[in-house]
């Protein structure tokens, strides 16, 4: 057996709440193989972001661990900072888990979340610029451009390509995130409710979108609270009390 | 790659950043105008001060003067150092015009006119000798007067339709002051320079009849000559002969050659002064404009050696009890002025030249008094710097105080920056949970607050320099043209500064200091908006409402 790309042992969060510690995540266990379609089901609340976040690097865990490619994403639980300070810009782990969101993680969230003052292209190219320096852009700068143009080509925005946000649908800007996410050829794309905020109509266009990067050995983690949506998964799992477990329902 | 990338995509797009490169702009712009117009004032007020003295003045304060003066200058003028050196001689007086009765008090001031030429620049402080080269001298003289020129054909003026209205006699001055005048006309191309007068009735019509002015004032008689009795010369600070305008233009109340009386106390080498005035009528030869109130408004300037010998500070026989002759009193002067060569460090030369006077005192060549010696005793030698700190060091203090003002008001810049920086990252939480999700640093989240805090500053101080530079350049023409709008918004006004127009020009290096300045403090405004929005955790920032 091939080992698995993404692993969550144990993984547990909580949060303050007033005088209430929240403890929304208490110890989650996932694999993800290369190139799986896994959708993570959960009522609203049930922690299904904390963990996508956490599986992305973009949050860290107060226990358990997150391994990638066999490689521990943070660092050990009595050296991790919760709140992130300029300090950890220095830590191992921090750069590490730049280092991730730059190269092998891509994210598409719920609300598109894309920046106002950047058209279309723009939008996407910032993926690459972010992890090019001054000097390695002019050399990536063409090449970078033709891989946004042929991503949101394929996402069918050719003609959107100088188009600022406020001036697009719904469903574009998601596929313009998409796109952003996709274009530095993420090995896993992370989409946090994708189709929330979009009418049946572009949701399922999306998720067809979606299975297609599959099909085409994307791997991909999914969270939504849809079962109509999680059935496009290879497996679904539903996280309750904090712990997954397989849906067996929609097995 | 992308800090500077979105910087300038929210330079761009967010308006309310030009609000903080205007606040910057306009801070820059009113450091670099204070600073020029201060250090303009400065400069003209230290040029000025060290256009009265030359590099170096030798002096006892005491008005009784010291000995030896002659011996000292012709032995140091054999220094490489020295370029020229000349006595001077002060007292005080009271001037008084017979035509008008003004009376005053005055400093009067013994000079050879021609080595003061040479030492200091009061030459160009001089308006008759400006437009008529040569002709002043403090030399016993008449009084000259303008009449028309009987080898010249009188010109018809005309009205406004072309109708003869009168004849115009071509003035003519008496000899060498024609010849000078024509001379200064080759010149200057016959213009009018003399613009700091009132111009006269008969330059008016010389003016309708296109002919060139005749600067000053000359009384004017049937025939062109030198008239009255022969006075020695006096030049007068401007301000005593003449009444400055709020434009700047002198109106004089005399013509040149009037005579003016000057009332003298002599003081005696003890410092006892004299209780018998002397009283001894002058001519007035020109007048000095130093461009220091003080200076212009109080001295006159008469001959070293008559001033010397009216208040009894020449050679003199020395008597004892009994009437016998026990040798000579030597000459006393107040002052010398010395020039000293380029590049010279004159600071260093003047303990030399003050060991030097003082090397007298035990020099077997001179038969000193105890008195002489007491006044040799008290000389000393300053650079200009120092024996003008007190006309210097007021501007120098009110040039940093102003600057220290308008620098403290420049902090609104500084906190506007802060706020309106702190204010987009609350904007841009979102965008900042993005930039970080997709790899972003908070390094690098913070560098583009910084960056944008740098360029904020970077804009500003560009655009405020020129806009500094610009109005520094036209501030004359600027405030000429708001004295046309109402003839009370004149700032500069010229009856209260000593100068013509308010100093216009940029230094250079202080563009680039306040420039920088601003770019640091604009920069440091950036920085509490940086630290939050590098320290903001992506999760934190994407769930932001």
């Amino acid at each position: 057996m091939s080992e698995p790309l993404l692993v969550a042992d144990n993984v547990h969060r909580s949060y303050r709440m007033g005088h209430v510690d929240l403890r929304v995540l208490r110890g989650c266990h996932l694999r993800v193989e290369k190139g799986e379609f896994v959708a993570i089901m959960g009522k609203s609340g049930s922690g299904k972001s904390t963990l996508l976040h956490i599986l992305g690097a973009l949050d860290v865990p107060q226990e358990g661990q997150v391994f990638f490619e066999g490689q521990p994403v943070f660092a050990p639980p009595t050296q991790r900072r919760i709140r992130t300070g300029l300090t950890d810009v220095f830590s191992a782990s921090e750069r590490r888990r730049i280092g991730l969101r730059r190269r092998a993680f891509g994210f598409v969230f719920q609300f598109y979340h894309l920046l106002p003052e950047l058209n279309v292209l723009e939008n996407v190219l910032i993926t690459r610029m972010v992890g090019a320096s001054t000097w390695t852009w002019r050399r990536q700068r063409r090449r970078a451009r033709q891989d946004a143009i042929n991503i949101l080509a394929r996402l069918g925005l050719s003609d959107r390509l100088k188009h600022r946000p406020n001036e697009l649908s719904g469903g574009e800007r998601q596929r313009v995130a998409m796109a952003r996410a996709l274009v530095h050829h993420p090995q896993v794309l992370f989409a946090d409710e994708p189709t929330g905020n979009l009418d049946a109509e572009a949701g399922t266009k999306l998720m067809e979108l979606l299975s297609d990067l599959h099909r085409e050995g994307q791997t991909i983690v999914m969270v939504t609270h849809d079962p109509s949506i999680a059935r496009y998964a290879d497996r679904i799992l539903l996280l309750s009390d904090g712990r997954l477990a397989p849906a067996p329902a929609l097995s | 790659m992308y800090k500077l990338f979105l910087t300038l995509r929210y330079l761009h797009k967010r308006r309310i950043a030009y609000f903080a490169i205007a606040a910057v702009m306009l801070c820059v712009a009113m450091v670099l105008i204070v600073l020029s117009v201060m250090g303009g004032w400065l400069e003209m007020v230290k040029r000025q001060a060290r256009g009265l003295l030359g590099d170096i003045i030798v002096d006892n304060r005491a008005y009784a003067g010291f000995p030896l003066y002659q011996e000292f200058i012709d032995e140091i003028s054999q220094w490489p150092e020295i370029v020229k050196a000349t006595p001077v001689l002060y007292t005080y007086g009271l001037f008084h015009f017979r035509s008008t009765d003004q009376t005053g008090a005055v400093r009067v001031v013994g000079i050879r006119l021609q080595e003061v030429y040479e030492v200091n620049a009061f030459k160009s402080s001089l308006f008759y000798e400006r437009h008529y080269p040569g002709t002043t001298t403090l030399a016993e003289q008449r009084q000259p007067v303008l009449g028309p020129d009987p080898d010249a054909e009188p010109l018809t003026l005309q009205d406004e339709q072309g109708h003869p209205v009168a004849l115009l006699y071509r003035p003519k001055l008496p000899e060498p002051y024609q010849q000078a005048l024509e001379r200064f006309r080759q010149h200057h191309g016959g213009g009018n320079p003399a613009s700091e007068e009132f111009e006269r009735p008969l330059n008016e019509l010389l003016a309708k009849a296109g002919l060139p002015p005749i600067p000053g004032w000359y009384e004017e008689a049937d025939e062109p000559g030198l008239i009255g009795d022969p006075y020695p010369g006096l030049i007068l600070g401007r301000d005593l002969v003449a009444k400055r305008h709020s434009d700047g233009r002198y109106e004089r109340y005399y013509p040149k050659g009037e005579v003016v009386t000057l009332t003298l106390w002599a003081t005696s080498a003890r410092g006892q002064v004299d209780p018998i005035p002397i009283k001894r009528a002058f001519r007035y030869a020109d007048d000095s404009r130093t461009g220091i109130y003080d200076i212009d408004s109080q001295h006159v300037y008469c001959d070293f050696e008559l001033l010397q010998k009216l208040l009894q500070m020449d050679a003199t026989q020395r008597v004892d009890e009994n009437g016998n002759v026990i040798g000579v009193a030597p000459a006393r002067c107040a002052q010398i002025q010395i020039r000293v060569a380029p590049g010279v460090d004159a600071k260093a030369l003047t303990s030399r030249l003050r060991d030097k006077y003082l090397s007298y005192l035990d020099d077997p060549r001179f038969d000193l008094d105890l008195t002489d010696r007491r006044l040799i005793s008290r000389i000393e030698a300053l650079t200009w710097q120092e024996s003008q700190a007190h006309i210097i060091a007021p501007v120098e203090k009110e040039k940093i105080l102003v600057t220290i003002l308008f620098g403290i008001i420049s902090l609104v810049a500084v906190a506007l920056i802060l706020c309106i920086l702190y204010m987009i990252v609350l904007q841009k939480t979102r965008d900042i949970g993005i930039i970080k999700a997709i790899g972003g640093s908070s390094g690098g989240v913070a560098g583009i607050f910084i960056i944008y805090g740098a360029a904020v500053g970077v804009t500003g101080a560009v655009l405020g320099t020129a806009l500094g530079t610009l109005v520094v350049t036209y501030i004359n023409e600027i405030q000429d043209f708001l004295v046309k709008l109402n003839p009370a918004w004149r700032v500069w006004d010229l009856s209260v500064y000593a100068f013509d127009r308010i100093p216009n020009e940029v230094n250079p290096v202080d563009a680039l200091v306040v420039a920088l300045c601003a770019v640091v403090a604009a920069t440091a405004g950036s920085l509490a908006a940086a630290w939050r929005a590098g320290t903001m955790q992506p999760v934190e920032a994407i769930r932001y409402e």
